[in-house]
């Protein structure tokens, strides 16, 4: 019973259950906090959770490095607040078709890239968000531009929206885990491992990128749909490429190609960087640093090291990151 | 009709200004096949030093533009030294993911000098001092100044001078043996990551002196180099990713395109227009308007 596949496994139980603890220590801190400006803090770096979740799913998981995942918050926000603008519309078929919009829209963009890689795909992606922000903020009299949008807010109470994002954040999650474990999450490593490989080995590439896309991208305008009605207001701010490099710094710091990786790093980045926004902004110089330290010294990210460190610990020989099966 | 040709006239300038930046831009992907997204930065710092060295010190301008291409040059074989060499020495675990670790690098760098500068210098623009002050006049029906058309000659000259170099000497032809295959080349006695730091260091050189020439024209701010980097990235892949000749004609394309585009068809819609472009190439043509057929299939 033991070969490369019970070794993912379980390495990949291992990753859900400490992401899951991750998700645990979260659904009792507001027992402890109370303060609605902390709540808020936390709310945000739940929303960046979901985001790196998304983007990791591609990059991390399908080895499809796009740089996009912060513009299809944005066309998930967008998609809410226009359908109340235009519609008054009620929130919860704005979000269902933030849904449905940003997965259709990221399905077409996954069929549109299939055939490029690495630097061609991040090009593509590249312009792609920044042509829906250059539209959404010159749409003056569809989106009202660079103004924004306001959206009228799910629930008053602090802690409720807290307990939205959280349950929204796990089901994420345990989505992306089921997945991951089943047949899809094993064609996705071998596409990312080797495309020409997988597709000699039968597997419908074709399907299981864009499918990869479309779950991706749905994360990202879900994740942005909601902030949007918490933040109450909507503009191509969100969709900025600023935006997509803080997801990349939060999932390559947390760990990429992991479930624990993307919510802690965005965890930690989000509070440090509030933290830090005491000792005069220097938040953004750090993570930039760190991301590269990272990328180039410790590949696996936080979540790497820690595993690692707590395999060899248990007396198994050290494995190699869970990243890299 | 003149406003036709004062349009042709700016854009073909501006097409030189792009191409200072694109060309270093297609030396990189040419040698290592990665795109530099921190390529904006060496713009930025090269508009930087060229400000701040003229206004705080006080010397001239002409003394100032030689400084901000040196700190280019050093910026871009620091860069080498310290975060490509992963991506063609064979260690560290990225090696199944390159291209991920080029994007995550370059990417962590342009947020790091971007932030840097924000911290150290301040983020409010600065205007540099121009190399010759004119008010502007017409040449028949362009409108220019000086500045303008003394960086798009020293661009002109540039852009020969490297175009020679390339060609002729021993140093440009080892890096175009190792553009066309670094193991071959380096069998050959070429020292491949020698010229691939020479290459980091005159894309720098390049990208920094645009920046300098333009700080008078542009008000450098720490963001400055995003606008042209993506301006260089349409152009890239429109040339063909590395190629260098199909950079520059690229370039003086989608200058003279864009400042047609932003007058006749829209102004608001103007920057989205060349990445329609780039994503329409790299579906449609994938190998550029000259280059050779340089997507992996």
């Amino acid at each position: 019973m033991s070969g490369p596949g019970n070794l993912w496994r379980r390495r990949l139980a291992t990753d859900f259950r400490a992401a899951l603890a991750i998700v645990a220590l979260l659904a009792v801190l507001p027992l402890m906090v109370t303060s609605p400006y902390t709540l808020g803090i936390l709310i945000v770096s739940m929303y960046f959770a979901m985001l790196a979740l998304g983007w990791n799913l591609l990059a991390g998981f399908t080895g499809q490095f796009s740089l996009a995942p912060a513009a299809f918050a944005m066309l998930g926000a967008y998609t809410t607040a226009l359908l109340d603008y235009h519609a008054k519309a009620p929130l919860a078929l704005g979000i269902s078709a933030a849904i449905l919009a940003t997965a259709l829209m990221g399905w077409l963009l996954g069929r549109v890239v299939l055939r490029l890689r690495g630097p061609y795909l991040a090009l593509t992606t590249l312009s792609f968000a920044e042509i829906a922000r250059v539209v959404v903020g010159n749409s003056h009299e569809f989106t009202r531009g660079d103004q924004g949008l306001n959206v009228p807010s799910l629930m008053e109470s602090r802690v409720g929206y807290y307990y939205v994002f959280l349950a929204v954040l796990a089901a994420v999650l345990a989505l992306l885990f089921m997945l991951m474990r089943g047949r899809a999450g094993r064609f996705w490593l071998a596409i990312r491992d080797d495309e020409t490989g997988a597709e000699s080995r039968g597997i419908n590439v074709v399907r299981y990128k864009t499918l990869a896309f479309a779950l991706s991208c749905m994360v990202c305008g879900l994740a942005g749909s909601l902030y949007g009605t918490f933040s109450q207001l909507v503009s191509p701010e969100l969709g900025l490429l600023l935006q997509t490099g803080l997801v990349i710094a939060m999932v390559v710091i947390g760990g990429i190609g992991t479930l624990t990786g993307p919510i802690l790093g965005a965890l930690l980045v989000y509070l440090a960087s509030e933290w830090m926004r005491g000792f005069g902004n220097v938040q953004m110089i750090v993570f930039a640093a760190l991301v590269i330290v990272f990328a180039r010294f410790f590949r696996t990210g936080l979540w790497g090291l820690a595993s690692s460190r707590l395999a060899t610990r248990g007396g198994a020989p050290a494995k190699p990151a869970p990243s890299s099966p | 009709m003149t406003l036709a040709l004062d349009l042709f006239v700016n854009g073909l300038i501006f097409g030189l200004f792009y191409a200072l930046m694109a060309v270093g831009l297609a030396m990189i992907f040419g040698v290592l096949k990665i795109v530099n997204f921190a390529h904006g930065e060496f713009y930025m710092v090269g508009a930087y030093v060229y400000v701040l060295v003229s206004m705080k010190l006080g010397v001239s301008p002409w003394i100032a533009l030689p400084l901000a291409a040196l700190a280019g040059a050093g910026l871009g074989w620091l860069v080498e030294r310290t975060l490509m060499r992963p991506l063609y020495a064979g260690y560290g675990s990225w090696s199944i993911m390159k291209d991920e670790y080029a994007v995550v690098v370059t990417f962590g760098l342009s947020l790091l000098l971007i932030n840097l500068v924000d911290k150290i210098v301040g983020p409010y623009p600065y205007r540099g001092p121009a190399l010759i002050e004119t008010s502007r006049f017409s040449v028949g029906p362009v409108m220019l100044n000086g500045q303008k058309l003394i960086a798009a000659g020293l661009s002109v000259a540039l852009l020969v001078g490297l175009a020679l170099f390339i060609k002729r000497s021993l140093w440009g032809r080892q890096i175009q043996a190792v553009a066309q295959n670094r193991l071959g080349a380096s069998l050959a006695g070429i020292d491949a990551t020698r010229t691939t730091s020479l290459i980091f260091a005159i894309s720098g050189l390049l990208a920094a002196l645009s920046g300098a020439l333009l700080a008078p024209l542009i008000n450098p701010s720490p963001d400055v180099g995003a606008f042209p980097a993506i301006k260089s990235y349409v152009i890239v892949v429109l040339g063909g990713m590395g190629s260098i000749w199909g950079a520059m004609i690229a370039s003086l394309l989608l200058g003279v395109l864009e400042s047609f585009f932003a007058v006749y068809v829209s102004y608001d819609y103007r920057d989205a227009f060349g990445l329609l472009i780039l994503i329409a190439v790299l579906i449609f043509r994938p190998q550029g308007l000259v280059g050779e057929r340089g997507r992996e299939v």
